[in-house]
């Protein structure tokens, strides 16, 4: 791989420049939390952001999109509309999170509406350092080695940039003049430095990897019933996760003419609806069926499909369940501690 | 073919509801167009009293020359539609619901003097008096959510209206969890559809949509009374637009946590 | 995008009737005969059908795709998008995409002996089966096809499967809980009673296939358990919601699996180990 190096103080000339490609985003504050947000000011950026209240999955199959149009029975992609962006200060984890976003959506059945705009978002990562919600070294996805256009590695007064892809060189190439080729010997030791001091930097420790076994062993167990009756179905950490896919249809027409839209949104396992089908039965009606569901898939199943579990690490469920039902607090329940 | 004939009346309440639906100006003439308005006081002069494909109703009840209304209404349309909490629940005017102190509480605003030219009484859903068969809660309603149901009953299908917690629509915003931040936040009991509006702009959820499909009372409760609020203030809450509903259920949790 | 999984083919109505009081048959097919044609799938397969303004539902196929040139569908009036279905004249346009699923594993199947199970409405994914297996008579062993319906007027495809039992090369045997006719040539009583019938069961080389309403699965099960044949041979197909079709909305999953993906057609032994599945 192409390794560059960037002076700190040119980054912001630098993004400025990408604008020729496209729309820029990267984390910004909101209140006490950060998001990626666009950045048509770039003193607005903040580049020692922790975790987004939404993840990088937001660009790819937003909230709430349009998949076709309609006229009668003609039905047309909306495909065509879709900017050019480049989002910057992707942390390895949830790279991590659209590598498996990218197994789960491209290979069986591709799905051409997170495909193309998968092929339409640059993403440009950066290092982190972990706060005591991340957990990535305990999932393995505190470096990532692909599923990147560039990577930015935090030097303290430079950024050693990894050049993932060829769109990720033809972004170099935009502004080639303020990077340096010459890796020397000292940047090096710095970056093995920089990497064991950061390595040692990681408070939280959240072992998964028996959990298939440990759900298996689980399924009727009462803690599932605990944490049903916690369990506000509220949908937030289905939101947040950077691997929760799903998502529900509905057809928009207009009240005076036979034309309308296909809408898809995010929808979560946790709501009651969820399973049900036409005639009134309830696959998942009780929630701690519907909670031991979200845990199973992201922690066993996963693991059955893809080899690895679909969590990362990124503390974004900790960070945001009111009640406290995380990956931390159920794997620990599960191993049968309180 | 025909277009259905529809109505839109407006009992008590501050008729924010359908001004909502004529704030829609890029899509009024699709709401025009699409039906035949037969009755729209606030839009529309010459307006008939007839057979209806579909009745919206905006308002409470309280009196009973709307009482009586409803009652004329219900036989001659087919469908009818709630538009808004104050049909849909009661409204705010009905937070002091069952507490037995509305006599006292009209003298207080009214006066002794008899009232003559209807007779009111405490404020009630319209499901009160006549069947209902569909609730576009809100208040206001959401233009979207009307204008796509509105869609869907002119071509007779059912009113879609998912009750998923207001938290999902908040977190699509971006929002800072408010009870994360010891708000009395009402979202994840209260359905959505209202994009989150008053999160949005880092205010507590009220509750106006009503209760969600599957609202955990308990475990939000727990959360709150661990955060330090005290019945009455969850009660004020829930009351403002929820109506007597949720208060039931709470005051029994209640009493079951003091003990 | 050459190939959107998402996008609806329009395909006409050609053919609909009542198969009985809630179920209605829908006949449909391409536009252009070309790709009318060109149609292929396996039985236990489904299609989405999708009614633009409406939505989108998944539908066992019910023809056999020895059969080319159209689609069959046996359809409930149960929600909304089926309310809606029930409304369409012969002629008229609706979306359909597919197929998906696994279906069943035909080439499992041959030279094997097959044991047909069905109740109510799962006669619709089991009806492709039985016409494919049909069609290509000489590849498979001997076919017992047991249906067992409530009364009469509940039977889907009557008419078809009464013909049918002229046939030499297929055991059919047609039951109902209760004849309220008085004109019922067949057998009366449960599907399961019908297992006696079943005559020098190979185990190992017969296979069994299941389609019916959720109580009725465990009985007849344990007639098949009954004649040993092993847990893997036993197939039957199951209902979920499901909004995509392929693996994507989440609604069908169950554990590691996806409905829509890796069924609907499961193994008895699938459904054992897999919980939550039935």
């Amino acid at each position: 791989m192409k390794v560059l190096k960037l002076k700190k103080h040119n980054l912001n000339d630098y993004l400025d420049s990408l604008r020729v490609w496209g729309e820029v985003y990267g984390p910004v504050k909101q209140g006490e939390k950060y998001i990626y947000g666009q950045l048509d000011d770039l003193s607005k950026l903040d580049t020692k952001m922790l975790r987004t209240i939404l993840p990088v999955k937001k660009f790819l199959m937003p909230p709430k999109f349009n998949t076709f149009t309609f006229d009668e029975n003609k039905y047309k992609a909306e495909l065509e509309n879709i900017p050019n962006r480049i989002v910057f200060g992707v942390h390895p984890c949830e790279i991590h999170g659209l590598l498996i976003l990218d197994k789960f959506f491209l290979e069986r059945f591709p799905d051409p509406f997170y495909g193309e705009r998968r092929r339409k978002t640059a993403i440009l990562g950066l290092s982190c350092v972990p706060d005591d919600k991340c957990f990535a070294k305990s999932t393995n996805t505190h470096y990532v080695e692909s599923g990147f256009d560039l990577a930015f590695n935090d030097l303290d007064n430079y950024y050693l940039v990894w050049v993932g892809s060829s769109l990720g060189d033809d972004l170099v190439r935009i502004r080639l003049d303020l990077f340096e080729e010459d890796i020397k010997e000292k940047d090096l030791k710095h970056y093995m430095e920089w990497r064991n001091w950061r390595d040692s930097q990681y408070k939280l420790n959240v072992n998964l990897t028996a959990m298939p076994d440990i759900m298996e062993l689980n399924y009727s167990s009462p803690v599932w019933d605990e944490l049903g009756d916690k369990c506000l179905s509220c949908g937030a950490c289905s939101m947040v996760c950077p691997t929760c896919p799903c998502y529900n249809m509905s057809d928009q027409i207009r009240p005076s003419q036979f034309t309308g839209k296909r809408e898809r949104t995010w929808d979560s396992c946790m709501f009651k609806q969820f399973a049900l089908v036409a005639g009134g039965h309830n696959f998942r009606e009780a929630r701690s069926q519907r909670v031991r569901l979200w845990y199973t898939h992201k922690l066993k199943a996963f693991i059955t499909e893809f080899g690895k579990a679909a969590c990362i690490g990124c503390g974004r469920c900790i960070d945001t369940c009111p009640v406290d039902i995380n990956v931390k607090t159920v794997v620990k329940a599960l191993k049968g501690g309180k | 073919m025909n277009k259905p004939k529809v109505g839109f009346y407006n009992l008590s309440g501050c008729s924010g509801c359908l001004l909502t639906i004529l704030n829609c100006e890029n899509q009024l003439l699709d709401v025009f167009n699409g039906a035949e308005v037969v009755s729209f006081l606030m839009a529309q002069s010459n307006n008939v009293e007839k057979e209806l494909d579909i009745a919206f109703i905006d308002g409470s009840v309280t009196t009973d020359e709307q009482e009586e209304f409803l009652h004329e209404l219900r036989p001659r349309t087919k469908k009818v539609v709630c538009l808004g909490s104050c049909s849909c629940y009661g409204g705010v005017q009905a937070m002091e619901n069952e507490k037995g102190t509305w006599l006292k509480r009209f003298n207080k605003v009214y006066g002794k003097k008899p009232f003559k030219v209807v007779k009111p009484f405490e404020s009630k859903p319209v499901d009160a008096f006549i069947p209902v068969d569909y609730y576009l809660p809100g208040c206001p309603i959401d233009a979207d959510q009307f204008l796509y149901n509105y869609a869907r009953l002119l071509r007779g299908l059912p009113a879609d209206v998912p009750k998923t917690p207001v938290c999902l629509e908040c977190k699509w915003h971006e929002n800072e969890c408010l009870l994360l931040k010891d708000k009395l936040c009402l979202g994840p009991v209260t359905s959505a559809g209202c994009k989150a509006k008053c999160p949005s702009h880092n205010l507590p959820c009220i509750g106006c949509f009503g209760p969600a499909d599957e609202s955990n009372l308990t475990s939000e409760f727990s959360l709150l009374k661990e955060k330090g609020y005290t019945f009455p203030e969850i009660e004020r809450k829930l009351r403002l637009f929820g109506g007597v509903k949720f208060i039931k259920q709470f005051k029994s949790l209640w009493k079951k946590a003091q003990k | 995008m050459a190939n959107n999984v998402y996008l609806p083919e329009p395909m006409r109505i050609v053919r609909r009737y009542d198969l009985i009081d809630d179920v209605r048959f829908f006949q449909v097919r391409p536009l252009e005969m070309e790709r009318a044609l060109q149609l292929n799938y396996l039985p236990g397969q489904f299609m989405m059908v999708s009614l633009a303004g409406v939505g989108e539902a998944p539908f066992s196929i019910s023809s056999t795709p020895s059969r080319p040139g159209l689609l069959e569908f046996g359809i409930r009036k149960v929600g909304i998008i089926t309310e809606e279905l029930f409304k369409l004249k012969e002629n008229e346009v609706i979306g359909v995409r597919g197929p998906f699923g696994n279906g069943f594993p035909i080439d499992k199947f041959e030279k094997k002996d097959l044991i047909i199970v069905v109740g109510g409405l799962g006669a619709v994914p089991l009806r492709s089966l039985l016409l494919y297996t049909l069609d290509n008579r000489d590849r498979f062993g001997r076919i017992f096809f047991l249906y067992g319906a409530r009364r009469p007027a509940e039977m889907l495809f009557r008419r078809e499967f009464m013909e049918l039992k002229s046939r030499e090369d297929l055991h059919s045997m047609l039951t109902v809980d209760k004849d309220d006719t008085g004109r019922w040539t067949e057998q009366v009583g449960l599907v399961t009673a019908l297992f006696k019938n079943l005559k020098d069961i190979d185990p190992q080389n017969t296979y069994a296939t299941v389609c019916g309403p959720p109580v009725m699965y465990k009985f007849v099960i344990d007639e098949i358990i009954k004649l040993g044949i092993p847990k893997h041979q036993i197939l039957m197909t199951l209902e979920r919601r499901m909004h995509c079709g392929v693996g994507k909305c989440g609604h069908c999953v169950i554990g590691s699996i996806y409905t829509c993906m890796d069924g609907p057609v499961f193994s008895y032994w699938d459904v054992m180990h897999m919980k939550d599945l039935i």
